[in-house]
């Protein structure tokens, strides 16, 4: 392999104008960043176009491509499961915000300072080692009709113990976003402690001085530091909640009838299963589309450190 | 966003500014209640899915689920759901997707940083973009094509295809952070070596590879979890029970088994669950870096 790297000659060898040293390398450069380009263009951004393509198409998998204009486009606003899986979607993001990402920051901020964080984090970690799928399969045990939850609602004489929480909805969608909680606020509450380390005794020490509570030094101290952090962990959130797929096909697989569909899930049923590829290409880049949107959030601030790194 | 706020005011009520905070002040105390009755909470799911993977068919109908019955049935309902659920074959798959691929993609993400820190690639920095923003893309994205042309290329089902897949998933994260690492190495050290004579392969090899073994550990353990834990992939591209990856055994178990051998499937998730939890036990200063590398 090493020796197909340097003999990979790169287009822009030897046309660098400055004369400078580096020169030397350029080259090689192009060799060394070759595979990583080139495997990344044909695997990842040409298929990206190839469905951006078939979105326009009426393709089911075999046979031609017939182009069909903004057909699937339109189509797609008016179909109902689409627009259950939109709306359930809708409740991903705004849910992985409140509850993985608040209870994250929650966290992080009870343990900061405390001695022996490791171990009063490591219960809330732990689960992050754990698949989608494995997640999936624990919490339907605890959450399928007459589960765990329901026998030790019951035993307490709580309410709740007559919900049916994978069938009724859009309940299935939110005791699957806990499902998810469960899996992923120990994440961001280790990367808040990183940003919570990286604060400066100073201004707190001084504020404690001045007689701020706990809240006060969070509003005005914690908080405006954190923000920046705070951007990446809440664009991640979003993208990572646009993206649901495990949990949700290991739990419901959407169902009972599409009532817990995401766009996700959606996008690979129409496609590998209903054989409406060109649908599926749509739904693809509708949420694509969304994603990329999101994910400017925190890929901008991302990208402009790495450069300053430079 | 409020949700957040409201989330992060009620943890910081419960540290209350009492006038002796320090250390072993009554904030802390309530803290750490919080966070242990948070903690034994979070550990819940744990526990049910231990007890109840170890339950012997029998007791499994008749033993409430949140009553402990010991160990016994466990070894048997693992040695059932690796068998009959066809797990063994799905983590022999994955243990070799989990080892090759991320060690494939951290190599040549780190060479692609290299050439751009080290060798100065012309519009280096444009490169690095066009490389990590593929990590934006969702799969859905890329199922279809990837779907149609393994099956053209006769590389659908097969082990090949999808180490390839693998490991050009996790490439663009492998080039963010070593791009990022190598970018604090001094850049003295690559001039006095290639001074002395060296090639830019032979100073890769040497001294820059060398020098970030541990950020090439963090990037190798999270996306070989990473790896481990895939459905998706394993769903569209492989059919066969000795190329189909763990999780998507075990999510076709679970809708064959359910039911009144869920102890079994429960046990093949604590089985499948195993490796990830152990390795990130025993690696979680790296997996933590790993983490860290990768957001900042």
């Amino acid at each position: 392999m090493t020796t197909t790297l340097t003999s990979t000659g790169p287009p822009s060898a030897g046309k660098s104008a400055t004369g400078r040293e580096r020169n030397r390398y350029a080259a090689q450069a192009g060799g060394f960043a070759a595979p990583a380009l080139l495997l990344v263009t044909l695997v990842l951004y040409l298929p990206f176009l190839w469905t951006g393509y078939l979105s326009f198409t009426d393709y089911t998998g075999l046979g031609n491509a017939n182009w069909v204009g903004f057909d699937n486009y339109a189509n797609m606003f008016s179909d109902a499961d689409m627009r259950t899986a939109m709306l359930n979607t809708l409740y991903w993001v705004v849910g992985t915000i409140a509850l993985p990402v608040g209870i994250g920051l929650a966290l992080a901020l009870l343990v900061h300072g405390l001695p022996g964080s490791f171990w009063y984090r490591l219960p809330f970690l732990l689960p992050y080692a754990i698949s989608g799928v494995a997640v999936g399969v624990v919490w339907t045990f605890i959450l399928q009709t007459d589960g765990a939850l329901t026998q030790a609602l019951r035993f307490l004489h709580l309410p709740g113990a007559d919900l049916q929480w994978l069938i009724d909805s859009p309940l299935n969608t939110w005791v699957m976003i806990g499902a998810t909680t469960w899996q992923g606020a120990g994440v961001n509450a280790l990367l808040f402690g990183i940003g919570l380390a990286s604060i400066p005794p100073g201004p707190v020490e001084a504020a404690r001085l001045d007689g701020a509570t706990g809240w006060q030094l969070f509003r005005h101290i914690y908080w405006p530091m954190l923000r920046p952090l705070t951007t990446v962990v809440v664009g991640l959130a979003i993208v990572g909640s646009l993206k649901t797929f495990d949990v949700v096909w290991a739990m419901t697989q959407g169902g009972p009838g599409n009532t817990s569909q995401t766009l996700a899930l959606l996008m690979y049923k129409r496609t590998f299963i209903d054989f409406k590829w060109g649908s599926g290409a749509a739904i693809a880049v509708f949420l694509t589309v969304i994603t990329v949107v999101a994910a400017g959030l925190y890929l901008r601030r991302q990208l402009s450190e790495a450069k300053a790194v430079n | 966003m409020t949700a957040t706020l409201n989330a992060a005011a009620t943890s910081a009520r419960t540290a209350p500014a009492a006038p002796a905070r320090r250390r072993l002040g009554v904030g802390g105390v309530i803290r750490r209640v919080v966070l242990i009755v948070f903690g034994l909470l979070w550990l819940m799911p744990v526990y049910l899915l231990i007890a109840n993977a170890a339950k012997t068919s029998d007791q499994y109908g008749s033993v409430g689920v949140w009553q402990p019955v010991g160990l016994g049935g466990l070894v048997e309902n693992m040695k059932q759901a690796w068998n009959v659920g066809q797990l063994g074959d799905g983590l022999l798959s994955t243990a070799i997707y989990s080892i090759v691929s991320p060690a494939l993609a951290v190599i040549i993400g780190a060479a692609a940083g290299y050439a751009i820190v080290a060798l100065r690639l012309r519009h280096g920095f444009a490169w690095f973009v066009v490389i990590f923003s593929a990590t934006v893309v969702p799969l859905q994205m890329i199922l279809m094509p990837l779907f149609r042309w393994s099956v053209q290329l006769e590389l659908y089902d097969k082990r090949i295809g999808m180490i390839i897949v693998y490991t050009v998933l996790t490439i663009p994260f492998a080039a963010f952070v070593m791009r990022n690492f190598f970018s604090g190495i001094a850049r003295e050290i690559f001039e006095a070596a290639g001074v002395d004579g060296a090639s830019p392969m032979r100073i890769f090899w040497r001294i820059y590879l060398p020098m970030s073994i541990s950020a090439l550990a963090a990037v190798f353990v999270l996306q070989a979890t990473l790896i481990w834990n895939d459905l998706l992939i394993g769903l569209t591209l492989t059919r066969s029970d000795d190329v189909r990856p763990v999780m998507t055994a075990l999510v076709a178990m679970k809708s064959t088994y359910g039911g009144s051998t869920m102890q079994v499937v429960l046990a093949g998730g604590l089985l499948v669950s195993l490796p990830t939890v152990v390795l990130f036990l025993l690696t979680q200063r790296t997996f933590t870096k790993g983490m860290a590398l990768g957001q900042f």
